[in-house]
């Protein structure tokens, strides 16, 4: 990818232009970071007092973005370019890379195209010669390098994204759902910086033990937060960075999956908004795949409190692929976890959400394909009263997706093992489906499956198809001896209250606004 | 079914109903919890029925809610204050589950119980339960925790006092975000509790490091709190403690801490006083009028008005002014719309000069504004700009921006204009009205939305109120009349709406003279539903005409359409001789 952006640069002849854009010789590198250009005399790039003045300077650096209301960064002095790695002795490359990293740390305003071109241009192209520097160099980074890189990334990718309703001028596409994704307008350049910190954590040559000064738990919390973006692009990267400090930082391992859980805590239970999902579950499927066996607890706990709770929230569909791969991998891990994971599916099963409904159902045959027969009894009675709703659903997809789970083989023979106790639970979804589903595939594949049933217990088949009648007869009777019984409790109560004059009985309000209270998983 | 002779046993009614696979059941039951408890009696409730649904936290959160918000009102029904402990240990397990709006609930509920116990009880059982909670292996019930401190904290001793500022003082530092932001939340009300001489020594130190912490989200929440501590605190100590921080924040690198900033600054003006609200507040609050992020300004200019109240006129006129003026044409139509809100209020604070020399152009752009939310906003504050500017520049300007948003495509934006015309018309007068408005009442009647036409009926009802009959005959009923012969049959549906609500203000006169031959007209329409809207609309019109009409005219229109071959004809028309005869059975 990196070459592809080489490709598309015209390469200047550095130290010639360099020459020409300082007609008086004043071209201060780092003049920026001190305001007084008269003080820098570091105009010469290939003197020796130009490297020791800007390594002074780079205590100096202002985090631009310091304050919220700079609606600019005034480039108040001279941003120039330095010479490039190949015009300089070896020797003075360090120096050189670190002087370029800190001409990096200034941030320029990409809301306005037309300000600062030049300087924009200059730093991206700096940018680029240190991506490139970082891919070859062939000795160790060193401490003050590190530093830099790492301010680099702070200064110019750590920021806050803006509001969603910021774009005030589509008037047109306020009544449309699906916006498109705000694309971020910085983004040539901070793919660059996205670039330098990926090779930097994937480098051989950087210390893992030396670079975790600065690759910190502040530093990756900040980056962590970066994954709301809403710029695929920049997920991405984000997750290829994130994933190879989890690979190279051993020490982060714990903190970063415990922030990670963080955010989907917050999610979960208190947004339910968030941009990164899919990207940091894919990041954990990685991680889960190399979990050793037999699992820790505190992992079993992570399945427990995290990845299930994720099938909450409305938009689950928009990660629920990756999610899904990371719940099948602890069942294939561990398959005495299949109960567990079943049952949490039912606990959130959507209630008005077909589309949603489907993805259950399908993740829930993957689930079932690696569950054992002892598992599989021990929540086989509710798991299937709810596939007996889903057969009865009148969107034909969600139906159609639970019948199917007939032609699993596995799955099958789970099912003509366990026929005594499912067989009446699903018998009556079965029955008034044959009777009148309106969807033609439907009931020709509930015909299918209940002639497998037939097939596998004849007597009990009569049975269930008896007592289905029966019940159907007396559909109306128990509802009215419900009825009954709460009439004469209410009757009960009212005669002990008027017994008991000292017992105050309101009737309140609240039950009947309860109704509204709330919506589950939908 | 005989069952009076069985017996009954309430709890096994209730465990029986809570097995039922169907959710709708379950809540059902639970819905009437008090029923069983009644019919169980005092002692019973207590011993059997609490123990047991203190148990049975392990069903769906939608019934788990439901019970959490009964046990809240319970207290009579386990017998009195005395035994309201008994309800704890049910609301616990609630506290601890995962579900936010079951714990938001039991939290609520605990709350309602805790301030109504006695002294001893709380410190035996409810201050126990605060710190069981507090401790808790999983987040969910450190959170629920935090919302339940200031309840205990009352009326326990000095030493658990110490216990459980300690204890909230932890909650604070907690590892895991959730609960940081629950203190965070929960502080400004567990302040109000603490006596003064903690709230400098250890709140504050709660308060300043939430305000540190790495997390944005926990920042946000702590921002939430200033206003809540700096009303608790002496001013001086508001000053050095409170005030610092906000300005701090008001500047914080994320864009939602300044707009938490922008929605408190106003408040915490009122616990600083003026001086400090001068030198410091006045230029954080410009700052974010002028803040890169709309949100913020949004919300900023949301409360300007609040704001130059607490200044005096030279100050708002010196700072805030100029920001209104740029606010007034900013980028966003959210923030210009937010300042239309207000802006009118911002009248009398400056005086009528300065409100003609500086907000009257601001108005007029305001009202020109490309954005219908925008001009809508200053609209629907018009009796306030009538008196600052008065009639004769508001209808210059007015009309126009009127005229455009009556047929603005957004018909919510058009439906906020039709009810503005009553208003807009006793404020205009009739001859005001006559020249520009009547037509577009009219056109209304003919609007592809239902919603609209419906509110132009209604609008011609209030017209009628406003100018009486003798204006109404001559300026609205011809042109609704003529109406009756649209081809369209929704349209002609409206002449029978727009009727049935002018006719009670008409009278009798005119409602039989023009009204009642256009509907038997009507009845011999070749749509069924116009048919049975005459069948309702003469039911309508009974109380208000004489009896002999009703006889002669009325009586025999229904019977034709009680013999019509529409079954919904037949049944609306029999419905209202029905209620004719039963009018003639009461008056004999």
């Amino acid at each position: 990818m990196i070459k592809q952006i080489f490709g598309k640069l015209p390469r200047k002849p550095s130290k010639s232009s360099h020459n020409d854009s300082n007609p008086n010789g004043e071209g201060g590198v780092n003049s920026y970071y001190i305001p007084n250009s008269g003080i820098s005399s570091i105009s010469k790039p290939s003197s020796k007092s130009s490297a020791s003045n800007s390594n002074g300077a780079n205590g100096t650096v202002i985090a631009p973005s310091s304050t919220s209301s700079n609606r600019t960064n005034q480039v108040n002095g001279v941003y120039e370019a330095l010479p490039s790695f190949r015009d300089v002795p070896t020797s003075e490359k360090p120096n050189l890379f670190i002087k370029k990293l800190s001409m990096c740390c200034v941030v320029f305003d990409f809301n306005d195209p037309s300000k600062n071109l030049r300087e924009k241009e200059i730093k991206r192209q700096t940018l680029l010669e240190l991506v490139d520097y970082i891919a070859t160099v062939s000795t160790k980074l060193s401490d003050a390098a590190m530093q830099e890189i790492a301010k680099v990334a702070v200064v110019n990718l750590f920021r806050t994204f803006p509001s969603a309703n910021h774009e005030s001028k589509i008037l047109e596409t306020l009544d449309v759902d699906d916006e498109e994704p705000a694309l971020e307008p910085a983004w040539p350049h901070l793919q660059v910086v996205y670039e330098l910190l990926l090779r930097f954590v994937a480098s051989p040559m950087t210390d893992a033990k030396l670079a975790k000064r600065y690759i910190d738990h502040s530093f990756v919390l900040k980056l962590l937060d970066l994954f709301d973006s809403e710029d695929q692009r920049e997920r991405e990267y984000l997750k290829t960075i994130l994933h190879r400090i989890y690979g190279k930082f051993m020490v982060h391992r714990p903190f970063i999956r415990k922030a990670i859980n963080n955010i989907f805590y917050r999610f979960i239970f208190e947004t339910e908004k968030h941009n990164g999902i899919a990207e940091l579950l894919e990041i954990l499927g990685s991680i889960i795949n190399g979990f050793a066996l037999p699992l820790k607890e505190e992992h079993k706990l992570f399945l427990i409190r995290a990845l299930i709770p994720l099938h909450r929230p409305k938009c689950a569909s928009a990660y629920h692929q990756q999610l899904s791969y990371c719940i099948v991998q602890f069942v294939e891990k561990d398959f005495k976890l299949a109960d567990t994971v079943i049952r949490g599916l039912l606990k959130y099963w959507p209630v008005t959400n077909s589309s949603k409904e489907v993805m259950f159902l399908g993740e829930l045959e993957e689930v079932l394909e690696a569950t054992q027969a002892a598992e599989f009894q021990r929540c086989m009675v509710p798991l299937f009263r709810q596939i007996a709703r889903c057969l009865n659903s009148s969107h034909f997809q969600v139906a159609e997706r639970a019948l199917f789970l007939w032609n699993n083989d596995h799955i099958r023979n789970l099912i003509t093992q366990n026929h005594k106790v499912i067989m009446p639970i699903v018998f009556p979804a079965m029955e008034r489906n044959t009777r009148g589903h309106w969807n033609q595939a439907v009931q020709s594949l509930t015909l299918n499956v209940r002639k497998v049933m037939a097939e596998t217990d004849q007597i009990l088949f009569d049975e269930c198809l008896a007592k289905f009648q029966e019940d159907e007869a007396n559909e109306t009777e128990v509802v009215a001896k419900r009825e009954a019984t709460w009439k004469l409790l209410e009757e009960l109560a009212a005669s002990k209250s008027v017994s008991n004059e000292a017992v105050l009985v309101p009737r309140f309000s609240s039950s009947v606004t309860l109704a509204t209270g709330k919506t589950s998983g939908s | 079914m005989a069952m009076v002779d069985e017996p009954l046993y309430p709890i096994a009614v209730l465990i029986d109903e809570l097995k039922n696979d169907d959710i709708q059941l379950r809540l059902n039951s639970i819905r009437r919890l008090s029923t069983i408890a009644r019919a169980l009696g005092e002692e019973r409730t207590r011993k059997e029925l609490i123990p047991f649904l203190s148990e049975n936290s392990d069903d769906d959160d939608e019934v788990l809610l439901a019970m959490a918000e009964e046990l809240g009102v319970f207290i009579p029904f386990v017998g009195g204050i005395e035994f309201a402990h008994v309800l704890l240990p049910p609301l616990e397990s609630l506290c601890t589950v995962e579900e936010t709006c079951v714990r938001e609930k039991a939290v609520e509920s605990l709350c309602k119980i805790g301030s109504q116990m006695k002294e001893n009880d709380l410190v035996e059982s409810f201050v126990p339960l605060v710190k069981r909670l507090a401790g808790g292996e999983w987040f969910a019930a450190r959170v629920s925790a935090c919302g339940i401190f200031h309840v205990a904290y009352q009326g326990c001793t000095d030493v658990l006092k110490t216990e459980l500022r300690a204890t909230y003082s932890q909650l604070c530092k907690d590892d895991m975000p959730m609960v940081r932001r629950a203190a965070a939340s929960n502080l400004g009300k567990f302040a109000t509790t603490v006596e003064s001489t903690f709230l400098i020594a250890e709140i504050m130190t709660m308060f300043d490091d939430l305000t540190k912490d790495d997390q944005d989200s926990v920042r946000l929440l702590a921002v939430e709190g200033c206003a809540a501590l700096g009303k608790l605190l002496e001013p001086q100590d508001c000053v050095a403690r409170i005030l610092p921080v906000i300005v701090n924040f008001s500047q914080d690198k994320s864009w939602r801490v300044r707009y938490m900033v922008a929605n408190q600054l106003y408040e915490l003006c009122e616990a600083v006083g003026p001086d400090c609200t001068r030198t410091d507040l006045v230029p954080a609050y410009v700052r974010l009028l002028r803040d890169n992020e709309a949100e913020v300004r949004i919300a900023a200019a949301g409360k300007v008005t609040k704001f130059c109240r607490l200044l005096n006129p030279e100050l708002a006129i010196q700072h805030i002014l100029p920001c209104v003026k740029e606010l007034s044409s900013d980028s966003s139509q959210h923030v210009r719309s937010a300042l239309a809100s207000v802006i009118m209020g911002m009248a009398p604070i400056l005086g009528k000069d300065s409100t003609i020399e500086h907000l009257l152009p601001i108005f007029l752009s305001l009202l020109k504004d490309e954005f219908p939310d925008v001009r809508l906003n200053i609209i629907s504050k018009l009796d306030q700009v009538n008196q600052v500017i008065g009639i004769d520049l508001l209808s210059q300007s007015l009309l126009p921006a009127i005229v455009e948003l009556a047929e603005d495509r957004h018909w919510r934006v058009r439906l906020a204009i039709i009810e503005y015309v009553p208003l807009l018309a006793s404020q205009l007068g009739i001859g005001f009205f006559d020249d520009k408005l009547g037509a577009l009442c009219m056109q209304w009647l003919q609007d592809k939305v239902y919603s609209i036409r419906e509110a132009a009926a209604n609008n011609l009802k209030r017209l009628a109120e406003e100018f009486g009959p003798e204006w109404a005959m001559q300026h609205l009923v011809p042109q609704v009349l003529d109406m009756v012969n649209n081809p369209h049959y929704l349209h002609r549906m409206m002449v029978l709406r727009a009727i049935s609500l002018m006719a009670p203000v008409m009278g009798s006169e005119i409602t039989c003279s023009k009204f009642l031959p256009v509907v038997v007209e009507a009845s011999k329409d070749r749509v069924p539903n116009i048919k049975f809207n005459v069948a309702k609309l003469l039911q309508s019109l009974i109380p208000i005409v004489d009896q002999s009409v009703v006889d002669k005219t009325i009586r025999q229109c229904l019977v034709d359409l009680s013999e019509d071959p529409d079954v919904d004809v037949r049944y609306f028309a029999n419905q209202a001789l029905n209620s004719i005869d039963g009018s003639t059975a009461a008056q004999s």
